[in-house]
C-alpha cells in the first residue's frame, strides 16, 4: 500500500514533466495538411466572388498561420469579421504577404506545410482550423474544426454550408 | 462687405439655433452613431457620424449639434471633425481616420443647469433652466421643494483603425466617465463585456446603466439589459445578439462646490457594436 502511494506520488510529479516534453516536440519534419475547399456556384441576381480567409489557431486561440486570404481591396478586409479581429488587424505586413485576389466558384486545393508565420515548425498539440467566407449581397459562413497535430495521420470532412461546399482536410504525418 | 454681413448673419443664426436646439434636446438622450466602428483600408477611410437626441434606440429625432464633436486620436491628442452639417432631425459629421489605433469619438456639450420645484395646490413638478444664482429671479414666490441640478452628458463611441490600442481611454477626471476594460473593438455576441465607471476621477459604485440593441421599433420588447456598477466601479454584462447597442449610464453625484447647483446628474451615452462570433 505504501509502495503504491509512493508510486502515485512520484507520478504526480513525473506526469506534468512528461506532458511538457511532449508538447515541446515539433510535428514530424515532413508533416503537412492538404486542404480541399469548394466555393459553390450560387444562382442569384447580383453575384460577387466571396472574401475568404483560412487560418490555424493554437490551443490558446493564438493565430499560428493564415493559409489563404482572398479579398479584393483591403477596405473589405474588415468584413471578414472574425479573421480581421483575431489576425488581420494586428499585422499589416502579414496581410500584404498572404493576400490574393478573389476567386470564382470551383474546387481549390492547397497545403499547409506545418510552419507558423515565422517559419518555425509548430509543436505537437491541439489546434483549430478556421474558414470564414463572406459574400457581398450574400451571406457569411464561419467554420471551425479541431485538430490534433502529432504523429498520427487523419482526415476530416466539414459538411457543406450556404457559402462553402464540402471541405476536406488531410493531415499526413510522414 | 455683403459677404462679411452674410457671414455674421450666418454665425448669429447658428448660435441662436444652437441655443434653441440644446433647449429642445435636453430632455431627450443625445447619442452618436458611427457608420462603421472598424477601418481596414490602408491609408485610411472616411467615416460618417449621426448625432441626434431621441427616446428611440438609433431613431433620429432632435438635431443635437455636432459643433462640439471631437476625436481623441490613438496618441491622445484631440482633433475636430472635417465636415459637419445640421439638419432638422439630426446633425452629421465626417472624419478621415488614417492613424493606426483606437480613436474615441465624443460630443460633449457644456454642463447645463436646471431647477426643479413644486408649485400650486396640486404640487405639480416643474422645472426651469436656471442655476442657483439665477433661480431667485425666475422662480415663483410659492415655489416649494426647490432643487437645482447640473447635468452633463457624454455621447461617445470608439473607432479602431488596424491594431487597437488604449491611449484614448485616458480619463479627464471630470463628471461621469467610462473606461473600457473589454476593448470596444472586442465586444462579441455571447461573451461578457467589462467596463469601469469613474465619477470625478474616482471609481464609482452605484452607476446605473440601460443597454439596448438597435431595432426596438421592430420588436415587442425593449430587451434592455440593466446593470449597476460594483464597489470598484466595474460593470459586466453579456450581449447575446450581434448588432449596434447604446449604453445609457447615469449617476447622481454630490457636488463639492454647491454655489451653482445642489447636485449633479451625469450621463455617459456609449454607442458600440457587438460583433458576430
Amino acid at each position: 500500500m505504501k509502495k503504491l502511494s509512493l508510486v502515485l506520488f512520484c507520478l504526480c510529479f513525473a506526469l506534468p514533466t512528461t506532458a511538457k516534453i511532449l508538447s515541446a516536440k515539433s510535428i514530424p519534419a515532413n508533416a503537412k495538411m492538404d486542404v480541399e475547399l469548394i466555393i459553390p456556384t450560387i444562382e442569384t441576381s447580383i453575384y460577387a466572388r466571396p472574401y475568404v480567409a483560412v487560418w490555424i489557431e493554437d490551443a490558446q486561440r493564438k493565430p499560428v498561420r493564415t493559409l489563404q486570404l482572398w479579398v479584393g481591396k483591403d477596405e473589405w478586409l474588415k468584413d471578414i469579421r472574425s479573421w480581421w479581429r483575431k489576425v488581420g488587424r494586428y499585422d499589416r505586413v502579414l496581410v500584404d504577404a498572404v493576400t490574393s485576389a478573389t476567386r470564382p466558384a470551383g474546387k481549390y486545393r492547397f497545403s499547409w506545410d506545418g510552419l507558423d508565420h515565422d517559419g518555425h515548425r509548430v509543436e505537437q498539440g491541439d489546434y483549430t482550423f478556421y474558414v470564414e467566407v463572406v459574400r457581398e449581397h450574400g451571406g457569411r459562413n464561419y467554420l471551425r474544426q479541431k485538430l490534433t497535430l502529432a504523429e498520427e495521420s487523419f482526415t476530416h470532412e466539414l459538411a457543406a454550408t450556404e457559402e462553402t461546399g464540402v471541405i476536406r482536410l488531410q493531415y499526413h504525418s510522414k | 462687405m455683403l459677404n462679411k454681413k452674410l457671414k455674421a448673419l450666418g454665425l448669429a443664426c447658428s448660435v441662436l439655433s444652437g441655443v434653441a436646439l440644446s433647449c429642445v434636446a435636453n430632455a431627450h438622450p443625445r447619442w452618436v452613431l458611427p457608420s462603421h466602428f472598424t477601418v481596414s483600408k490602408e491609408g485610411g477611410d472616411w467615416l460618417t457620424f449621426d448625432v441626434t437626441a431621441s427616446h428611440g434606440t438609433f431613431v433620429f429625432d432632435k438635431p443635437a449639434g455636432s459643433q462640439n464633436a471631437s476625436i481623441t486620436m490613438p496618441d491622445g491628442r484631440s482633433e475636430r471633425p472635417n465636415f459637419t452639417l445640421t439638419g432638422k432631425r439630426r446633425s452629421v459629421f465626417d472624419f478621415f481616420f488614417s492613424e493606426e489605433g483606437t480613436h474615441k469619438v465624443k460630443i460633449n456639450n457644456q454642463p447645463s443647469y436646471y431647477t426643479q420645484y413644486k408649485a400650486g395646490k396640486r404640487d405639480t413638478e416643474k422645472w426651469v433652466r436656471a442655476n442657483k444664482v439665477e433661480r431667485a429671479s425666475v422662480l415663483p414666490k410659492q415655489a416649494r421643494d426647490v432643487v437645482t441640478v447640473v447635468g452633463y452628458t457624454r455621447a461617445e463611441s470608439y473607432v479602431t483603425v488596424g491594431k487597437p490600442n488604449e491611449k484614448a481611454f485616458e480619463l479627464e477626471n471630470k463628471y461621469l466617465e467610462l473606461k473600457p476594460i473589454t476593448h470596444p473593438s472586442d465586444i462579441v455576441a455571447g461573451e461578457p463585456v467589462r467596463l469601469q465607471f469613474y465619477f470625478n476621477g474616482k471609481a464609482q459604485q452605484g452607476v446605473t446603466a440601460e443597454i439596448t440593441r438597435e431595432g426596438t421599433l421592430y420588436r415587442n420588447h425593449q430587451e434592455q439589459i440593466d446593470v449597476v456598477s460594483d464597489e470598484k466601479g466595474f460593470m459586466e454584462f453579456t450581449p447575446e445578439i450581434a448588432g449596434r447597442y447604446i449604453m445609457k449610464a447615469s449617476y447622481k453625484g454630490e457636488l463639492e462646490d454647491k454655489t451653482l447647483a445642489d447636485e449633479m446628474k451625469a450621463n455617459v451615452h456609449f454607442t458600440f457594436e457587438t460583433l458576430l462570433p
